[in-house]
């Protein structure tokens, strides 16, 4: 391709020396332009952005040092324009001194036309591997912007409840390799994710775009935490590089179970604070970052805690308590807690954590990503129960759903049948929701029966199966004994993989269409020993007031959303029906 | 130099040492500290007492010794971190993945 012709700048007093270099030069193909003193050649310079300037030293006006040190002053952010010195002064210091005022090379005369020639020749192979580095470095950087744009604009504006969530994050290179992200589950709990790539730039980002969507279409389809890590695991450690990984925090946080599982696979620990800024609890790493380990290890565990409506849960990267002071102290845990409880009490722990790093490094380059999330533990969008009593307008009496006759047949049914070691293992769930999508569609009021069907399930599984006793979580140390035991059974339970097991839990669903509706009916029998109903009932209304009560809250949401619920055959089988109207 | 590496005297450990700054920078250096060694059943010994920080990228780099030292039926054992790079490779839980001593 032919390229636009190129211009060089001559500056010198004599007329005839500039004239034979414009003779030489235009032999080579470049535009002349002169100057006659240093000050008019800065303004030649100034006005035609040359790609070649020649320079003499001694000249009126202004010197050829200081209008070099002018111009390269001027070329600092732009392309190279090579400067070369021409001058009959064949001393070293001259030599010395045309460096240092910035020249790129220096010719003594008197020199041949092919010397000359050559040294222009030599010195455009340097202008040519610097705007070539310069173009890298500026697609380099569109990349990298892309790569940003991506994350925020795309990835992270479409977290949930963004304006509930409080979120640190700068990024050491323009593209972090820190990701956060929310999403809503079917019944009404969030699910937050910190994550956290190895490396910066784009090479930390590859993972980004499959764990966002496994992350949010998990969600969606109901799958609890510790499945939607170990997909992850799976996805990452097929998709990364051996040294690449994914370190990150995890946490559920469910309102109307006033609970939050969290799973932190190598970040710092994660917090819960109180409303007075009180550490709770903090969350350890239990588990190598994400993408090493072709599994999850087999004790691989959510912990689960309870949480009070105006607690906070904080997850931090390491960028923050590694960020350095310029006499190089670590900004470390003690002043990030600081920080944070200041913050808390203060009702703005993002930006009270901000300044106390940004006093503390003062200005120090920052080395690695920095992000936090402060998630409120109440808040959410509340579950719909609305949509069962309803009734629309226009409704007739062919819609009364109640008289549907007791012997009409269901357009289709579906059974589940889980024992022994799959009750750990598989969680059913998200499969029998499944089911109901592929067959009837996606809908808002499936979000309901996703309620029921998971707690129904939890309960025959628990209370039934495992033979846990709900009234252990009335108390703080009973509440996570609970979950401490309910890990130990299911561990139990696993090991009978081997021989065929006696204990199960079925489920199936029935489908009535209405008119305007459906109803679906709801078996899950399980091989428990039962147990009472009524009496968490009573124990839920007593506990009604003071508002302590910790366990049960699942039947009675279930309650809520049903239109019946029956308990028979001693509490191991219960039916329950959903109706709703379009 | 950053990264040392010697055979012991019976032929039987490849100790790697690090100084002082475990990171990316060293990632050429590491490499070829072990990369040439195809002996089957040596004991590797990275040696990080006098390592006094380490990055994530360094998990990463250990990540990969770990596969060589496997790939050649060998065993991995990381000696002597500091408390700073001791808390790294416990926030990365990396005593689940080899032997730390």
């Amino acid at each position: 391709m032919p390229r636009i012709q190129k211009i060089a700048l001559v500056v010198d007093d004599s007329k005839m020396q500039c004239k034979l270099l414009s003779v030489l030069l235009k032999e080579e193909d470049y535009q002349v332009i002169i100057a006659n003193d240093g000050a008019s050649g800065v303004q030649m310079y100034i006005e035609h952005q040359p790609d070649l300037v020649l320079m003499d030293i001694n000249m009126p006006i202004m010197d050829g040092f200081e209008a070099t040190r002018r111009i390269k002053k001027l070329s600092g952010e732009g392309t190279l324009a090579p400067l070369i010195f021409i001058t009959s002064m064949d001393s070293e210091q001259a030599f010395i001194d045309s460096v240092d005022a910035g020249g790129d090379s220096i010719l003594v005369r008197p020199f041949t036309p092919k010397v000359f020639k050559a040294k222009i020749k030599a010195m455009q192979r340097i202008s040519d591997l610097v705007d070539q580095v310069k173009g890298l470095q500026l697609e380099q950087q569109n990349d990298a912007e892309l790569a940003e744009k991506m994350m925020s604009g795309v990835i992270e504006a479409r977290n949930f409840a963004l304006d509930k969530i409080g979120t640190i994050k700068k990024a050491a290179t323009i593209f972090s390799g820190d990701i956060q992200l929310t999403a809503l589950c079917p019944n009404g709990d969030i699910h937050v994710l910190l994550g956290d790539f190895t490396g910066h730039g784009l090479r930390a980002s590859i993972g980004a775009i499959p764990v966002t969507d496994t992350f949010r279409a998990m969600t969606k389809k109901g799958f609890s935490i510790l499945d939607i890590v170990a997909q992850l695991n799976r996805q990452m450690f097929t998709l990364l590089p051996g040294d690449l990984f994914f370190a990150a925090c995890f946490a559920c946080i469910s309102e109307h179970e006033k609970s939050a599982y969290i799973f932190n696979a190598g970040l710092p620990d994660g917090y819960l604070f109180d409303v007075q800024g009180t550490i709770k609890q903090q969350f350890v790493s239990t588990h190598p970052p994400l993408g090493i380990l072709p599994q999850l290890l087999a004790d691989a565990q959510v912990e689960v805690v309870q949480v009070k409506p105006n607690d906070r849960l904080v997850f931090i990267t390491d960028g923050i308590v590694e960020a350095r002071n310029p006499a190089g102290d670590l900004f470390d845990f003690p002043r990030f807690e600081q920080a944070a409880i200041a913050g808390i009490i203060q009702k703005d722990l993002v930006n009270n954590v901000l300044r106390s790093l940004d006093d503390f490094c003062e200005n120090c380059e920052q080395e690695d990503d920095i992000s936090l999330v402060d998630v409120p533990c109440s808040g959410w969008q509340q579950i719909k129960v609305s949509n069962k009593v309803k009734i629309p307008e226009g409704f007739t009496e062919e819609d009364n759903y109640f008289t549907l006759a007791e012997n009409s047949l269901p357009t289709w049914s579906y059974h589940l049948h889980l024992t022994g070691g799959l009750l750990k293992k598989v969680n059913p769930i998200p499969l029998v929701m499944n089911q109901i999508n592929d067959l009837e569609g996606a809908g808002e009021h499936w979000q309901s029966l996703y309620t029921i069907l998971t707690e129904l399930f939890i309960n025959a599984l628990d209370h039934g199966v495992l033979g846990l006793n709900s009234s252990l979580k009335n108390s703080a140390e009973g509440f996570s004994q609970y979950f401490k035991e309910r890990a130990n059974r299911l561990d139990l339970l696993a090991n009978e993989d081997h021989k065929v097991s006696e204990d199960f839990v079925g489920i199936a669903l029935k489908y009535f269409p209405l008119p305007h509706g459906g109803k679906m009916v709801i078996n899950i029998k399980d091989s428990g020993q039962g147990f009472d109903i009524l009496d968490i009932f009573k124990d839920n209304s007593i506990a009604m007031n003071d508002g302590l009560k910790l366990s049960g809250r699942g039947v009675e949401l279930v309650n809520q959303l049903c239109d019946t619920l029956d308990y028979q055959e001693q509490g191991t089988l219960v039916t329950a029906s959903y109706i709703w109207h379009d | 130099m950053t990264v040392s590496s010697r055979i012991s005297g019976d032929g039987k450990e490849l100790i790697i040492a690090i100084d002082d700054r475990f990171d990316f920078s060293l990632h050429q250096l590491f490499r070829d500290a072990y990369t040439s060694i195809t002996t089957q059943d040596l004991s590797y010994v990275l040696d990080l007492s006098k390592t006094e920080y380490m990055d994530s990228s360094a998990l990463g780099m250990i990540l990969l010794l770990k596969d060589h030292v496997q790939l050649y039926a060998g065993q991995l054992t990381i000696s002597k971190p500091s408390d700073t790079v001791r808390k790294i490779l416990e926030i990365a839980q990396f005593q689940r993945l080899m032997t730390i001593e």
